[in-house]
């Protein structure tokens, strides 16, 4: 059996520096083609995070059974669960885990696929840590492709109680892009207004 | 002129290594006698020290233990910590359920509630009678007399017709209903301290993972303030057992528990003050728990006293330093305390420079001259 | 298993040491702290081949960092040559096989550092992990880990202010000295690791990454770039950085290289004369090339 190269702990490091990268400044987007060989970005995303001591919840059911036992996390639900792959074409409906005051690492972080990052007819712009403009208030942009509305006006419910809130990757075959609590978005451009 | 070594830092580590290596090979200078201690005779001649360190090292290995030993010429903390650095690179394959310790192979086992117990009081090594004299026999020990001692020992021994499992003295004090029933929390996966950060409050089975690790002084130390008042503990020993425990594996393709081998290790349980449930149901005994690698008896009875304090302070909240969970378990680790002592061997100058900084700045504003 | 390891030729040990597992574990918890800037995510660290205090923390970072093409840098007081930054380096070395290390800020990609930041600005492309001996500002008011949580969760930091107020009244100055309380992003107040009071303004708006790792307190807190880092401070009572002027007012410079904006390390003669220089080795080694070149030296 051909193994893909994401299960290998050279490409998930490759990847995990990736991640740091989209994480630390938020909007900016990250290609990972050179470490995928054709596998989507987030399978490869999930091969570098997860293992049989963190938890995993799938509500669309984006998952095979043979994923599951490569991946090793434990199933859980939406609720509770400390990640959750998602498509992002489809509305949430669910309500993911915030974290407590106390523990707000124990917030999700959303693992989120749409059609593209980086570029598309809805239009972001970005404040808050992490991003570079002029000064420490910069602002920044993020164009995407196939999110469905319901994402922000959640994600604004989630995160609106720091430390609480939900950390969200954005993917789409190569790229990624990272929207972590701090971020404040504003939608400047929409397609469906 | 610099006092800062811009060069040499490398030099003076080697050269460090380089003595400390001299003085564990010092006894070989003119001495065609002299040999290097063998790790079969660490395993066997000083089993308590390897006891110690796969203990507090936190994995069963005695041949690296005794390596260790060898290495860090006998420092058990360092020891203890070589292993448990070796122990980081090891992935972890698989777990065992929970192990039935009424089935080990016991060589001593005692209680000190009752006078018979079931399976009958079983001496075993100990130096708990003997009178603490030293031998000046074994100070110059021929290898026949030595040789000797162990056959002829076992020449002499009686053939004992020794059960395979000894029942537990508690069993008995829980079927009278005087302790009590083996609850539910025997179904919850066990928290992995190798895995998960200890965030407070943490389950029984963080504390009794940190203790069983834990530095065997550290544990004793603070198990002994309790002793002593500050605590009311007021142990007894229900039951000592020391022996080889069989260890079950799932069978890695029929998934059916296979014995993998056995571990010695030492099993305390302690019966202590009685308390109401809080249901208001009958009084009942209350028990502490410990257990631990290798044959380490006082270790054993300090974890059992300090998990029946704890258990204490979870419920009722901690009166005195035994009971405080974050006290106890953030304290008694061997290799996180004596890294931390050591590291204020490091220089510490940018930090000093700028304490001098403020003590200056102070001192000024204060009028005194700088 | 989900991630087969580097083949690592000839040696006994995995690529970076720990086992794959433990880096994962390492990196969900880095990913959580750059999400949550200031926040201590608890993690379940690791026992590494040298003391909890030495570094161990900032170690298990670099090595759940580090991969084929990193240039790493180890400074320890500001010196690439001190003995414990030469031990992290030679053991990087040993357990990284194809990794570069340098003495170079510039060069480098990775930064493990105890007690400094470098004086070179660092740029988007670098990385600068400091090792941490006590991650809580707060545990000097309150001794009790599950009360801090709540404290850092609500960012009540009124017993710390308290507690800098009253050096105010009794000393006039606050007397902190190094591990200056830091607010970041306005929420989260951390300990800075024993970094000089010198180098805390470099966290705010960096353009690089900082992660603290705290291995004995096991703990993983990160300053993202471009992210808010405030010392404490009253309006009367400013924040203010090591003061290097002599007896005259006049800014002291290095005996080494002529430097009059770095960090100094204060050394006193045998006859008690003192005389003072760069705490940056890399630093003074660049003033003193440029002045060469200016002077039209060889270098």
């Amino acid at each position: 059996m051909k193994r893909e190269c994401i299960w290998q702990a050279d490409a998930q490091q490759c990847v995990f520096r990736e991640l740091v990268e989209a994480f630390s400044r938020p909007g900016a987007v990250r290609d990972l083609t050179d470490w995928l060989a054709g596998t989507a970005a987030q399978r490869a995303v999930l091969a570098t995070l997860m293992d049989g001591e963190t938890t995993l919840a799938d509500p669309h059911a984006r998952l095979g059974a043979a994923d599951w036992s490569l991946l090793q996390a434990r199933r859980d639900t939406t609720e509770s669960a400390r990640y959750v792959v998602a498509d992002g074409r489809r509305a949430p409906g669910f309500q993911p885990a915030l974290g407590t005051l106390e523990s707000p690492e124990m917030g999700a972080t959303l693992l989120i696929e749409v059609a593209a990052v980086g570029s598309g007819p809805l239009a972001l712009e970005l404040a808050g840590p992490g991003i570079d403009g002029l000064g420490i208030d910069g602002r920044g942009e993020l164009h995407l492709d196939g999110l469905h509305p319901d994402w922000l006006a959640r994600r604004a419910d989630w995160t609106a109680g720091f430390p609480l809130g939900v950390d969200i990757l954005l993917t789409d075959a190569a790229r990624i892009v990272a929207l972590p609590r701090t971020t404040r978005v504003t939608i400047t451009g929409n397609p469906l207004t | 002129m610099s006092y800062v070594a811009i060069k040499g830092g490398g030099r003076a580590i080697a050269g460090a290594a380089a003595v400390t290596e001299y003085l564990r090979t010092e006894q070989g200078l003119d001495n065609p006698a002299a040999e290097p201690l063998a790790i079969d005779a660490i395993l066997h001649q000083l089993r308590h020290l390897v006891d110690r360190v796969v203990s507090e090292g936190g994995v069963y290995h005695p041949q690296f233990a005794a390596l260790a030993v060898k290495q860090s010429l006998g420092d058990t903390l360092e020891a203890a910590f070589a292993l448990r650095a070796w122990r980081s690179t090891r992935p972890r394959l698989s777990a065992t359920p929970p192990l039935d310790t009424s089935r080990m192979r016991l060589i001593r086992r005692i209680s000190s509630a009752f006078k018979d117990i079931p399976g009958g009081q079983m001496l075993g090594p100990t130096p708990d009678y003997a009178l603490r004299l030293l031998r000046l026999e074994l100070m110059d020990e021929s290898p026949e007399a030595f040789r000797a001692v162990a056959r002829d020992w076992l020449e002499n021994c009686p053939e004992a017709d020794l059960p395979d499992s000894f029942p537990k003295v508690l069993d008995a004090l829980r079927a009278e209903g005087l302790l009590p029933p083996l609850g539910a929390v025997r179904d919850e996966a066990p928290f992995d301290i190798t895995r998960e950060p200890l965030v407070f409050p943490v389950p029984r089975s963080a504390a009794l993972s940190t203790l069983a690790r834990a530095e065997t002084g550290a544990l004793l130390a603070i198990a002994y303030s309790n002793m002593r008042g500050y605590g009311d503990v007021h142990p007894t020993v229900a039951e000592l057992r020391v022996g080889y425990l069989p260890v079950l594996l799932p069978h890695p393709v029929t998934g059916e528990l296979t014995e993998a081998g056995e571990v010695l290790m030492t099993e305390c349980e302690v019966v202590a003050m009685f308390e109401a449930d809080d249901a208001g149901g009958k009084p009942m005994f209350t028990v502490g728990y410990g257990a631990c690698f290798g044959h380490n008896e006082v270790k054993a009875i300090a974890m059992a006293i300090l998990d029946r304090a704890l258990q204490k302070g979870m419920q009722d909240g901690p009166e005195n330093p035994s009971e405080d969970p974050e006290f106890v378990l953030l304290h008694v680790d061997g290799v996180d305390s004596m890294g931390f002592a050591s590291h204020y061997k490091m220089p510490h100058y940018v930090t000093f420079q700028s304490d001098l900084d403020r003590l200056r700045t102070t001192r000024q504003k204060s009028g005194e001259p700088a | 298993m989900n991630a087969m390891p580097h083949t690592t030729r000839g040696s006994a040990y995995n690529f970076g040491f720990l086992d794959e597992y433990a880096k994962k574990e390492i990196r969900r918890a880095v990913l959580k702290a750059i999400a949550i800037p200031g926040y201590q995510v608890p993690y379940a660290s690791r026992e590494m081949p040298m003391g909890r205090g030495f570094g161990t923390g900032g170690l298990q970072l670099t090595l759940a960092l580090i991969g084929p093409g990193e240039v790493v840098k180890v400074i320890d007081q500001g010196a690439d040559d001190s003995v414990n930054a030469v031990n992290l380096r030679q053991f990087i070395e040993m357990t990284c096989p194809g990794i570069a290390t340098t003495t170079k800020t510039a060069e480098s990609t990775l930064i493990q550092s105890r007690h400094r930041i470098p004086e070179q600005p660092l740029t988007a492309t670098q990385i600068l992990v400091l090792q941490v001996p006590y991650p809580d500002p707060l545990v000097v008011v309150e001794p009790s880990e599950d009360k801090r949580k709540v404290m850092h969760g609500e960012a009540d930091y009124s017993r710390l202010l308290v507690k800098l107020y009253e050096d105010i009244v009794q000393f006039d100055e606050i007397t902190i000295s190094h591990r200056y309380p830091t607010r970041i992003n306005g929420h989260y107040v951390i300990d800075p690791s024993p970094i000089p009071r010198w180098d805390v303004p470099r966290l705010n708006d960096a353009a690089a990454l900082t992660l603290f790792g705290a291995g004995r307190e096991k703990k993983i807190y990160a300053v993202p770039p471009h992210t808010r880092a405030e010392p404490l401070a009253f309006s009367d009572v400013p924040f203010r950085v090591e003061d290097f002027r002599d007896a005259a007012g006049r800014r002291r410079a290095c005996a080494r290289c002529g430097c009059t904006d770095s960090f100094l390390d204060e050394f006193v003669g045998d006859a008690g004369s003192k005389t003072y220089q760069c705490s940056d080795s890399d630093w003074c080694d660049e003033q003193l090339l440029q002045a060469e070149h200016a002077q039209g030296e060889p270098a």
